[in-house]
């Protein structure tokens, strides 16, 4: 663990110690820290902005309910991402996955500042998504996009490590059969070999 | 890297080392062999540029704006919501338990109250229970067969006297099984009984014919 993460982790079970004794405003500081990634996360299991803010806080009422059970024998990120992660499932179950598509976002909904070269990047990669089932999507996002280990991937999804590689192992073969193609050639000249 | 390359031992290496090397969590060494690996396989390379290019997709902010202050305001409200509902349950929750106290309470006096009427009829029973031992049985007793001249007041005087307890008969012959208060004194009052006027018969009950 990197030492940012080791202090943002120290600040994390700080803020849950104050939730324990009913301090609201250490809830708010750990909601605010947590949605954008939260909300980029589910993102990966359903385009639909309601659910996404309905499983977010979902997450953190549990959170704030059980802050006083947190053992702390993983990261706080990984606790609160496995919560989420679950509820996210659920409501899905419930209400059933029906990922929004773009054309059909409304443009509220759009970041208003979207530099060209982003939105083809994000676009490339949606298409790619696409092809990946949730859990696939959902590894890759938590191994590239929010940088865990594969430790913590099968902390947050509950099942053994060996699950979370063979996830990874075939959405990957996946994305590399269908990312060049999909980038057509202008992405693949803007390449760089580190 | 081809599929067809898979027993490439390397470049499988290669392929396993990418996401950590790319996340900066790989040991140094690792991420040392894997530049060195890149240079000289371009299948690698090609993937190794992708592998970055999806990070770097990954790492933009989502699409789907959420303004966290609303989301927040409702958790909030949710919060508050949740506070009050427990508080109402917890009244209830006192007043129901208070009925269930006073109850309990009355069902024990009820039963306290039943307990002192069953034992006080215990202490004069009307009856004899089969498990109850029979006056012939019982330590001391004798048969006594008074005069049929004798008088009731004599009688009852004679029994005062001698501390006795009338427990069965008078039988088809007339004969009365007694009872001393004190069942040590028995021989003494059996020698009493046989001296006395009016007393035609005094013989332990338990004797054997």
């Amino acid at each position: 663990m990197k030492d940012a993460d080791i202090d943002a982790d120290e600040t994390d079970r700080l803020l849950l110690q104050r939730m324990v004794a009913g301090d609201r405003a250490a809830l708010a500081t750990l909601y605010r820290s947590y949605h954008g990634r939260l909300c980029r996360f589910l993102s990966r299991l359903t385009r639909r902005a309601d659910l996404i803010e309905e499983v977010i806080n979902d997450c953190f009422w549990i959170v704030w309910q059980k802050a006083g059970s947190f053992k702390g024998e993983s990261r706080v990120s990984t606790w609160i991402i496995g919560i989420a992660y679950r509820c996210g499932l659920k409501a899905l179950r419930q209400r059933g996955d029906e990922p929004v598509d773009d054309e059909g976002m409304p443009e509220d909904r759009m970041p208003s500042h979207d530099p060209g070269e982003d939105r083809e990047l994000r676009d490339w990669l949606s298409k790619g998504m696409e092809r990946l089932s949730a859990d696939q999507r959902v590894v890759v996002e938590l191994v590239y996009g929010v940088g865990h280990t594969l430790d913590d991937v099968a902390a947050i999804m509950q099942c053994p490590v060996g699950t979370v590689k063979a996830r990874l192992f075939h959405a990957r073969v996946k994305l590399r059969n269908v990312l060049p193609a999909l980038a057509g050639d202008q992405l693949t000249q803007k390449e760089s070999v580190p | 890297m081809k599929l067809t390359k898979d027993t490439d031992r390397d470049c499988s290496r290669a392929w396993e080392a990418m996401p950590w090397v790319l996340q900066d969590s790989a040991p140094p060494e690792q991420s040392a062999w894997l530049t060195e690996h890149l240079a000289q396989c371009e299948a690698c390379r090609e993937e190794f540029a992708q592998q970055s290019q999806l990070r770097l997709a990954l790492a933009l902010p989502t699409d789907v704006q959420l303004d966290p202050e609303v989301g927040l305001k409702r958790l909030l409200s949710r919060i508050d919501d949740e506070a009050q509902t427990t508080t109402a349950h917890v009244r209830s929750g006192t007043w129901f338990t208070r009925a269930l106290v006073a109850a309990v309470l009355v069902q024990a006096l009820g039963i306290g109250v039943l307990g002192v009427k069953l034992w006080s009829e215990d202490a004069v029973q009307p009856y004899r229970t089969l498990s109850q031992p029979s006056p012939m049985a019982m330590p001391g007793a004798i048969h006594v067969v008074p005069d049929a001249n004798m008088k009731l007041a004599d009688w009852d005087s004679l029994l005062h006297s001698l501390q006795l307890q009338v427990v069965g008969g008078p039988n088809d012959v007339g004969a009365y099984t007694v009872v001393p208060e004190h069942a040590t004194a028995t021989q003494d009052t059996l020698q009493q009984l046989r001296a006395m006027h009016g007393i035609r018969l005094a013989e332990p009950a338990t004797a054997s014919p």
